[in-house]
C-alpha cells in the first residue's frame, strides 16, 4: 500500500501545474503518467499557445512542458512515476494502479484527476479502414514520434484541433486537400483558419463525410454538403483521393475513475459529455476528489494550467498544511480563468460552466 | 464571412489598415485578429506601447500609428500568425511586406517567390528582401518580400498556390462498407439499431448482451456514439440516457499482476 498526501492522476497541462502548486505547499505528492514521458498532450503541441504570460502565451507547447518539469524538478516532496496507469478507485478511499507491470494500491489523503481527453469517433460507411485515425493520433506520430503519417490528408472537422494539426501536417510536408466541418461556421480560432486558407486549403463548412473507400487502407473519401438539419444533400458529393482522414470531432473528458469514485455528474455537450460537479476549488462532490483540466470538462491547455494550479492548491490545503496568502492565490487563478473563458468562442462553455458549479457545505458522501 | 470561410472580407482587411498618410510615412504593423479571443502577447510584446491596453484579455488590438514603428516584434510574438508589416516607403514603385512563415525550406534574400492573398490564390511575383530568423522569434522567421505598391491589400502569405477542391459529383466508387460503432467488438450501426429495436435501451443491456464497451477501450470510443443513438432512437436527450456503469479496471492488467499483489496480503494489512 503506497501512502501519499496528494495523489495526482495524469501529468499533462493541468496535472504538472497540480503538482507544482501542492508540492510547492508542501504537499507529500505522488503523480502517476499512463504514458512513458510526462507531459501530456503539451509535448506534441509545437504551436504557440494563446492566453497571458501567465499561461505561457506565445511559448510552445513542449517548451512549457520543458519549464513546468523544471519547477517540479526542484521540488523533492513531488514524485512523477510514468508508465503508472490508475486502474480503479473504490468505496473505501483506495485507489489502484498498474506501475510498470506491478499492481499497487494507494491510499491517498487527496487526489486530483487530471485524466484528459479522448478523442470523438464518427460513424460513416468504411470509418474501419486503415489510414483513418484521431487527429491527435496524428499529431503525436509526427510531433512527438518524428514519424511523416500520411501523404494526402483529409482533415474531418474544424475546431481547433482540426485547424491546428492541418497547418502542422503542411509543416512537416503532407498535403491537406481539404477541412470538413459539419456546422456552418468554423468552430476554431479564426486566424487559425485563415492561416490553412491562405495556403491555398479549402475549408468546407456545412459539410461531413458521406463514406471512406479503398481496399486494404484508405484510398478516397467522399464528402457532401450537409442541410440545416445536419442531413447529406444528394448531389453534392465529391471526392477525394487521400490515404488518410484525420477525424478531429471533439473530445470526451476521461472521467472514468470519477464516476467510480461516485462524483455527481452532468451532461453538458458544451464540455464534451459528462462532467463532474465541481465548486470554486475544484472539488467533485466527492470530499477528497478534485477535477482539473479537460476531464474536468474540455476546454484549452491554458485553462487547464490554471485549473491545475487551483486544484493542487485545494488539495494541499485539505491536508491541513498551511498555505500563506491561499485565498489571495485562489482569487487571482479564479480571475485569471474567468478571463481565459471571456471572448466570442466560450459562450456555451460559460454556460456549461455555471451548470455544473457546485455549492457544498460541510457534509459529503465520504465522511 | 470569415466565420463560414475562414477568409476575412475585404472591409475587414481595409478597416485594420492605417490610412493611407500613415502607410507613406513608414512601416507600421497591420493586425488581421477579428475574434474576441483570449490573447494578448502582441499587447506585452511592444515596447513602444503602440498597441492600446487591453481592458479585457479577450479585446482586438489597436494600433496606434503615432507610436507604432513597425519594429515587426509583434509579428513573431503572435500565436495567430495574424500580423505583419506594411511599409510603403520602402522605394518608389515597391512596398516591403514582413509575413510570419514558419515553413522549411526558408527562402533565401534575392529569391523570387510566388506572393499568395488571403485565399491561397497568386496575387504577383515578390522578391525576397530579408530573412530573420533569430532566436528570440522562436522558430517563427519573418520573411520580407519586396512588391508593386497597390498590391498591398492582396499580399498576405507566399508559396506554391494550392490545389482548388475536387469539383462535385466526382465520386470515385459507391460505398458498401458498414459503419463501425464498437472497433474492440466490431459491432457495427445496423447490429446496434437492431438490439435497440429488440428493446436494449440503456448502455448496461447493450453491453451485456453485445460485449460493446468491453474490450481495451472499455466504451471510450463507443458509448458516446451509443449514447447519441439512443438519443435518436428515443427521442430522449442524452443526459436523460445512463451512460452506464463505470467499474475497475480501466484497462486491461494482468491477472498475474493482481495475483502478485494479494500474495502479499500481510503488508496490505499492516
Amino acid at each position: 500500500m503506497i501512502h501519499t498526501g496528494v495523489l495526482i492522476i495524469g501529468a499533462g497541462p493541468a496535472g504538472l501545474c497540480a503538482a507544482i502548486t501542492a508540492g510547492g505547499a508542501g504537499a507529500d505528492t505522488l503523480v502517476l503518467e499512463r504514458s512513458h514521458e510526462p507531459g501530456g498532450q503539451l509535448v506534441k503541441q509545437t504551436h504557440m499557445f494563446f492566453g497571458s504570460e501567465k499561461q505561457h502565451a506565445a511559448a510552445r507547447g513542449f517548451d512549457i512542458s520543458a519549464i513546468l518539469l523544471n519547477k517540479i524538478s526542484k521540488l523533492e516532496n513531488v514524485r512523477i512515476i510514468t508508465n503508472a496507469a490508475v486502474l480503479g478507485a473504490y468505496d473505501d478511499g483506495v485507489w489502484t494502479a498498474d506501475i510498470g507491470g506491478r499492481y499497487e494500491k494507494i491510499r491517498p489523503e487527496t487526489v486530483v484527476v487530471s485524466t484528459g481527453a479522448s478523442e470523438k469517433n464518427l460513424p460513416f460507411p468504411g470509418n474501419d479502414l486503415p489510414g483513418i485515425y484521431g487527429a491527435g493520433a496524428v499529431q503525436t506520430l509526427m510531433n512527438q514520434y518524428g514519424v511523416k503519417p500520411a501523404e494526402r490528408v483529409v482533415m474531418l472537422g474544424a475546431g481547433n484541433i482540426g485547424l491546428i494539426v492541418s497547418y502542422q501536417l503542411i509543416q512537416a510536408g503532407v498535403k491537406v486537400l481539404a477541412v470538413v466541418e459539419g456546422s456552418p461556421r468554423i468552430g476554431g480560432y479564426l486566424v487559425h483558419a485563415a492561416k490553412l486558407r491562405r495556403m491555398g486549403v479549402p475549408i468546407l463548412t456545412a459539410h461531413s463525410v458521406k463514406a471512406a473507400h479503398g481496399e486494404s487502407g484508405l484510398e478516397s473519401v467522399t464528402v457532401w454538403g450537409l442541410d440545416q438539419n445536419w442531413q447529406g444533400i444528394p448531389g453534392t458529393e465529391r471526392a477525394f483521393k487521400a490515404d488518410t482522414l484525420c477525424v478531429s470531432v471533439g473530445l470526451s473528458p476521461l472521467t472514468e475513475l470519477l464516476w467510480q469514485a461516485g462524483a455527481k455528474m452532468a451532461f453538458v455537450p458544451a464540455l464534451g459529455g459528462y462532467v463532474p460537479y465541481r465548486d470554486d476549488n475544484l472539488r467533485t462532490s466527492i470530499n477528497n476528489v478534485f477535477a482539473a483540466g479537460d476531464s474536468g470538462g474540455v476546454e484549452e491547455a491554458s485553462s487547464a494550467m490554471v485549473e491545475g494550479s487551483l486544484a493542487g492548491l485545494g488539495a494541499a490545503e485539505q491536508l491541513g498544511l498551511n498555505i500563506p496568502n491561499i485565498e489571495d492565490k485562489k482569487q487571482e487563478l479564479l480571475r485569471q480563468l474567468e478571463a481565459l473563458r471571456q471572448g466570442d468562442a466560450a459562450e456555451r462553455l460559460r454556460d456549461g460552466r455555471a451548470a455544473t458549479r457546485l455549492h457544498i457545505k460541510g457534509g459529503c458522501k465520504k465522511c | 464571412m470569415l466565420i463560414n470561410t475562414g477568409i476575412p472580407t475585404k472591409e475587414q482587411v481595409l478597416s485594420v489598415f492605417p490610412p493611407a498618410e500613415r502607410l507613406e510615412k513608414g512601416p507600421v504593423a497591420v493586425i488581421e485578429c477579428f475574434q474576441r479571443i483570449p490573447c494578448n502577447p502582441c499587447q506585452t510584446a511592444c515596447r513602444r506601447g503602440a498597441i492600446k491596453p487591453f481592458e479585457d484579455i479577450s479585446d482586438l488590438p489597436v494600433i496606434d500609428g503615432d507610436k507604432c514603428n513597425g519594429c515587426g516584434l509583434c509579428v513573431s510574438m503572435c500565436p495567430g500568425l495574424a500580423i505583419m508589416v506594411v511599409d510603403m516607403s520602402y522605394s518608389k514603385d515597391k512596398a516591403l511586406v514582413k509575413l510570419p512563415y514558419e515553413f522549411a525550406p526558408l527562402p533565401k534574400e534575392g529569391d523570387t517567390v510566388t506572393a499568395l492573398d488571403r485565399e491561397g490564390k497568386p496575387v504577383c511575383d515578390a522578391e525576397v528582401i530579408k530573412v530573420l530568423n533569430t532566436a528570440a522569434m522562436d522558430k517563427t522567421p519573418v520573411v520580407s518580400l519586396a512588391v508593386d505598391k497597390e498590391f498591398i491589400y492582396g499580399v498576405r502569405h507566399f508559396g506554391s498556390a494550392g490545389v482548388p477542391p475536387a469539383p462535385y459529383n466526382e465520386v470515385s466508387s459507391q460505398p458498401d462498407d458498414i459503419s463501425i460503432i464498437c472497433r474492440c467488438n466490431d459491432i457495427d450501426i445496423k447490429q446496434l439499431h437492431d438490439l435497440i429495436a429488440q428493446g436494449f435501451t440503456s448502455i448496461d443491456e447493450i453491453k451485456r448482451i453485445s460485449r460493446l464497451g468491453m474490450g481495451p477501450c472499455q466504451g471510450r470510443n463507443c458509448v458516446p456514439l451509443v449514447l447519441a443513438e439512443l438519443s435518436c432512437a428515443m427521442g430522449k436527450n442524452v443526459s436523460e440516457i445512463s451512460p452506464g456503469t463505470y467499474r475497475p479496471v480501466t484497462r486491461s492488467v494482468s491477472l498475474a499482476a493482481i495475483a502478485a499483489y494479494s500474495e502479499s496480503k500481510e503488508t496490505l494489512n499492516e
